[in-house]
């Protein structure tokens, strides 16, 4: 997959390879007075520079032909990424029994809400799907926002079965395996995920065009990069 | 109106040998073991949440913390989050942490914290909760930790 960076710099070498032909040729060029060639060329970069310009981001994964049926946190059926359409995402995947990395990665979200409301930014949604659906059922996603405060006018936490959630998961390029686990004296077993700590950004047609670690972003790259998507 | 006098001078006398005995009650300001900044993340009844703080040894011998106990928790124990590649974060218990003479060691976010595992009630900011922590030499330690979504800021309070 070629990056947005690497285009520019395909771009520049392209332009440096046709001055050096050009200039090297012009003779040729004028011998055959080959105007449509020189024609052919120049179109040929204008639309390359076209396409590099204008996608900033690559294009990682496309949710938008895909219809996950989900649960919210209020226990309503949705479906994901319809629920989004129309615009921007910032995307989280968690499991709340998780003490310290989807803590974090919730609270980083907080941030871009918070940031993006103070610079009435519109147009952007947030979503935190969790990987564990056999514990986070809606009213623990509920509580898990409730006792943090979270506004959720533009928030939405999504559980659901767990081929579905496994699908989701794995098409976002997040990996959530079992690791270590705590045993109770009763014999319960409480596991812990080692899981991708991951936020995505996903674009007004469900396409993920960059992806953060969840846990330590940088709050000021994450808005400017919603801010030229909402742009 | 002599009387009234005496029985303010009396009570405020009363109050702060009370708040001293306090906050002797969660650190002795003697021991070498000195826990710094404690702070509880937020969560709710029934779920998992993180103890962080600094230990400072003052002293010339190094120390260990082999042990976490409180009844804010069914379960608790000393934990670390680790990195692996491609972003994969993972935790895990460790048995004890050896704490080096004259040196600090930062419990924090991503890193070594206490596991507080299916806690009782709500921890909601603001809220207080008691944490013993063991030390192989300094012996018990009772710390005070205020509920936050994020860490202290600023300088350490001893």
């Amino acid at each position: 997959m070629i990056s947005f960076y690497d285009k520019i710099l395909q771009t520049i070498s392209y332009f440096l390879v046709v001055k050096k032909s050009i200039s090297g040729y012009r003779v040729f060029f004028n011998k055959l007075a080959c105007s449509t060639m020189k024609k052919i060329i120049f179109i040929t970069i204008g639309i390359f520079v076209f396409f590099a310009c204008g996608e900033k981001f690559e294009v990682i994964e496309d949710f938008g032909k895909e219809k996950y049926k989900l649960i919210n946190q209020n226990g309503a059926e949705v479906i994901f990424p319809d629920l989004t359409k129309g615009k921007t995402a910032i995307v989280g995947y968690i499991f709340t029994n998780c003490p310290d990395i989807c803590p974090l990665t919730t609270n980083n979200m907080r941030l871009i809400q918070e940031r993006l409301k103070k610079e009435k930014v519109e147009g952007v949604n947030f979503v935190s799907i969790s990987f564990d659906p056999e514990n986070d059922k809606p009213d623990v996603l509920k509580k898990f926002a409730e006792i943090r405060n979270l506004d959720l006018s533009n928030w939405t936490f999504l559980t659901g079965q767990k081929l579905v959630i496994d699908s989701v998961i794995k098409k976002a390029g997040v990996v959530a395996v079992p690791g270590d686990s705590t045993i109770y004296p009763d014999g319960r077993k409480i596991y812990y995920f080692v899981h991708t700590d991951r936020i995505q950004l996903v674009d007004d047609e469900g396409r993920v065009r960059k992806n953060y670690p969840g846990s330590k972003i940088n709050v000021d790259e994450i808005v400017g990069d919603i801010k030229s998507l909402v742009d | 109106m002599k009387s009234k006098i005496v029985f303010a001078v009396l009570f405020f006398f009363v109050l702060i040998n009370f708040s001293t005995s306090v906050s002797q009650e969660i650190q002795n300001p003697k021991s070498k073991i000195q826990i710094h900044n404690p702070w509880v993340r937020v969560a709710a009844q029934g779920a998992n949440t993180a103890l962080f703080f600094v230990i400072e040894n003052t002293g010339e011998k190094p120390d260990t913390l082999i042990s976490a106990e409180s009844k804010i928790a069914d379960i608790v124990e000393v934990h670390e989050t680790y990195a692996k590649e491609n972003d994969m974060m993972g935790m895990r218990e460790v048995k004890f942490v050896a704490v080096p003479s004259k040196s600090k060691v930062e419990f924090k976010p991503r890193s070594l914290h206490v596991m507080l595992i299916d806690v009782v009630k709500d921890l909601r900011i603001g809220d207080k909760i008691h944490v013993v922590l063991t030390f192989k030499h300094a012996g018990k330690i009772k710390v005070k930790a205020v509920v936050q979504e994020m860490p202290i800021m600023g300088g350490m309070k001893h």
